[in-house]
């Protein structure tokens, strides 16, 4: 009867999730390109010898980790203040809340070639304040190390409202009883937000985390938006690299076999996460 | 200076708040001796939160001081007015362990840690807690979380007990197993206690003395047994006391009441009544009677018969006389 009633969402699972990932396997032991005309040969395990010794794999892999590490840290702490300062009750915290939600509200294609004008050198915005101020304009999207700044802050500014949202409902699940008995204990303030709002929040930090890294570390969209992965490949990422391996290069094999490894990457770096927060949680007990 | 000039305990003198145009209390004018226990009692609604809220400096007062052994304290904050308080919610920390909430509040004012640590463990055990000292809330029954509460407040010594319906969490038994502990705690220390509630019966068996609040106004303040013999008006005769009142019509500008334990049969004569329902309590029965005046209460022995219907009477000296217009009881 269990098994019955959790049917149709267990064949949605197996559709969505399993269908395709087995396919996958299937394909990184295939060559499966334009050299085999499209036809899927089984060629043992070259695919994956190929990816261990393939460099633009691993620097795409540094590239991508770089910038979901940088993108949700800065998220994480950018949400925590917009949190806090949207639980404090003010004038005009309604419309703020509704601004804030904004970029989050809008396509990710829109905001990214939004912002590829912004930095347009030498027409977009920016360019032309620096010109108004007697400053040269700069290449920020032509230089590997703004490029990849940029990415990332065009990243924080749509997903922070996200970060900040789920800490805003953590916010509000702290009971207000709690700070006056913490305040009438001798606590300040800002003992208070140490001692007991980043503890309480902790879960609701974790849980933002774990999302925001899941969609970071698979970013595609924003980059070949953005960037198309340069200039020289500098900002190009994992999903992107797989992408450009189908549809560019037409391999369809090797981009499976680079879409498995990032997968394996991704489950890797969950079961450190965790396993970092059981140990945290078995810390304070 | 004199005892007079600086009068121990606490002293709230015309203590007001609006919020809006609303005024939740409206110069409220008390003292609670040290050791005193005093219960504000009224219905939701009535200020008696309010009033504990701005004894502890959660909330400001819009007129009126608040003094604690002759230091005016209404407009310290919150932190430094030493007052222990135990919330209705318990308001105890989740992430922490029992001896972590009683220890986090001496941690802040940098105690010394072994003096936290002997000051924990006799709490602990004068409340039983030893067991459950490494448990969290979530882990603890209603009533050890209570005691952790109440462990709470007591561990920092405070100048000031303060309690917002600290048991109306908890069940019947247990509420009456703790109330007897939480005299023996609380009350007859040196601090004064100020308890709110909102169950007559929970006042009158912990507090000294009892203030009824309505409507943001103090409408009496005195020994349980002053309040229930000499109501000093209609509202508190009809809050004081269970069963209720009854109430006579007014008549020439004077409205009668009798508690239900003073009404007997008489052989003939009387207000006519008829029994609508009885609640046999073993020692003693609650008949609803039917009467030319509405619906009556009488508390009579459990061994009496009664037949089903019978003129009722009571001792002129019984009754209580109050001031149709104001209420105000006529002596």
């Amino acid at each position: 009867m269990t098994l019955l009633l959790t049917l149709p969402a267990l064949l949605l699972l197996a559709l969505v999730f399993a269908v395709p990932l087995l396919r996958y396997g299937w394909l990184s032991f295939h060559a499966d390109s334009v050299i085999t005309g499209l036809q899927p040969l089984p060629n043992g395990g070259a695919n994956w010898l190929r990816l261990i010794e393939d460099e633009r794999f691993w620097q795409d892999t540094v590239q991508t980790l770089r910038f979901a590490g940088l993108s949700v840290a800065l998220e994480l702490l950018l949400g925590l203040a917009l949190a806090l300062l949207l639980h404090q009750s003010w004038r005009g915290r309604t419309a703020l809340r509704t601004i804030t939600l904004l970029p989050w509200a809008l396509p990710t294609a829109v905001m990214a070639l939004g912002w590829r004008w912004i930095f347009n050198d030498p027409y977009g915005p920016i360019n032309g304040l620096l010109q108004v101020l007697g400053q040269p304009a700069l290449p920020f999207l032509s230089s590997p190390a703004s490029t990849w700044l940029v990415v990332v802050l065009a990243d924080v500014w749509k997903t922070t409202p996200f970060v900040a949202l789920l800490l805003l409902a953590g916010l509000q699940s702290i009971p207000t009883d709690l700070y006056e008995a913490f305040a009438l204990e001798g606590g300040t303030p800002a003992q208070a937000l140490r001692r007991i709002t980043l503890p309480l929040l902790l879960p609701y930090a974790f849980l933002a985390v774990l999302f925001r890294l899941a969609q970071a570390l698979g970013v595609f969209d924003l980059v070949q938006i953005l960037t198309g992965g340069g200039p020289a490949g500098s900002t190009e990422t994992l999903a992107l690299y797989s992408y450009l391996s189908a549809m560019r290069f037409l391999d369809f094999g090797y981009s499976a076999t680079v879409m498995l490894g990032m997968f394996v990457l991704l489950l890797g770096l969950t079961a450190v996460l965790l396993l970092g927060r059981r140990l945290l949680a078995g810390g304070r007990a | 200076m004199s005892d007079v000039e600086r009068p121990q305990g606490l002293v709230l003198e015309g203590l007001q708040r609006r919020v809006g145009n609303t005024l939740v209390l409206d110069h409220l004018s008390l003292r609670v001796a040290p050791g005193e226990c005093l219960a504000l009692l009224g219905p939701s609604g009535c200020g008696k939160t309010t009033t504990l809220r701005l004894i502890a400096g959660l909330d400001q007062p819009s007129a009126g001081h608040i003094r604690l052994d002759g230091d005016d304290i209404t407009r310290q904050p919150p932190s430094r007015r030493e007052v222990g308080m135990v919330f209705q919610s318990y308001a105890l920390y989740p992430h922490l362990t029992v001896e972590r909430n009683l220890s986090l509040g001496m941690e802040l004012r940098g105690l010394p840690r072994e003096r936290i640590a002997a000051q924990i463990s006799s709490v602990l055990e004068l409340l039983q807690l030893e067991p459950q000292r490494r448990r969290r809330p979530a882990e603890l029954s209603g009533g050890q979380r209570q005691r952790v509460a109440l462990a709470r407040a007591l561990v920092r010594q405070p100048r000031l007990f303060l309690l917002d319906e600290p048991m109306s969490n908890l069940d019947a038994q247990l509420r009456e197993d703790l109330r007897a502990e939480l005299r023996l705690l609380l009350c007859g220390g040196p601090q004064p206690v100020v308890y709110v509630t909102h169950d007559q019966q929970e006042a009158m068996g912990l507090a000294d003395r009892i203030a009824v609040l309505h409507q943001g106004r103090l409408q009496q303040i005195g020994s349980p047994r002053e309040l229930y013999d000499q109501p000093a008006n209609l509202f508190v005769a009809g809050f004081i006391g269970r069963p209720r009142i009854n109430v006579l019509p007014a008549e020439a500008g004077c409205i009668r009441a009798v508690r239900p334990e003073h009404l007997e049969p008489l052989a003939e004569g009387g207000l006519p009544a008829r029994v609508l329902l009885r609640e046999w309590q073993g020692a003693s029965q609650l008949l609803q009677l039917e009467t030319p005046h509405g619906r009556w209460r009488m508390v009579c022995d459990g061994r009496v018969e009664l037949a089903e219907s019978f003129g009722l009477g009571w001792p002129p000296a019984r009754e209580l006389r109050f001031e149709a217009g104001s209420g105000r009881r006529l002596l």
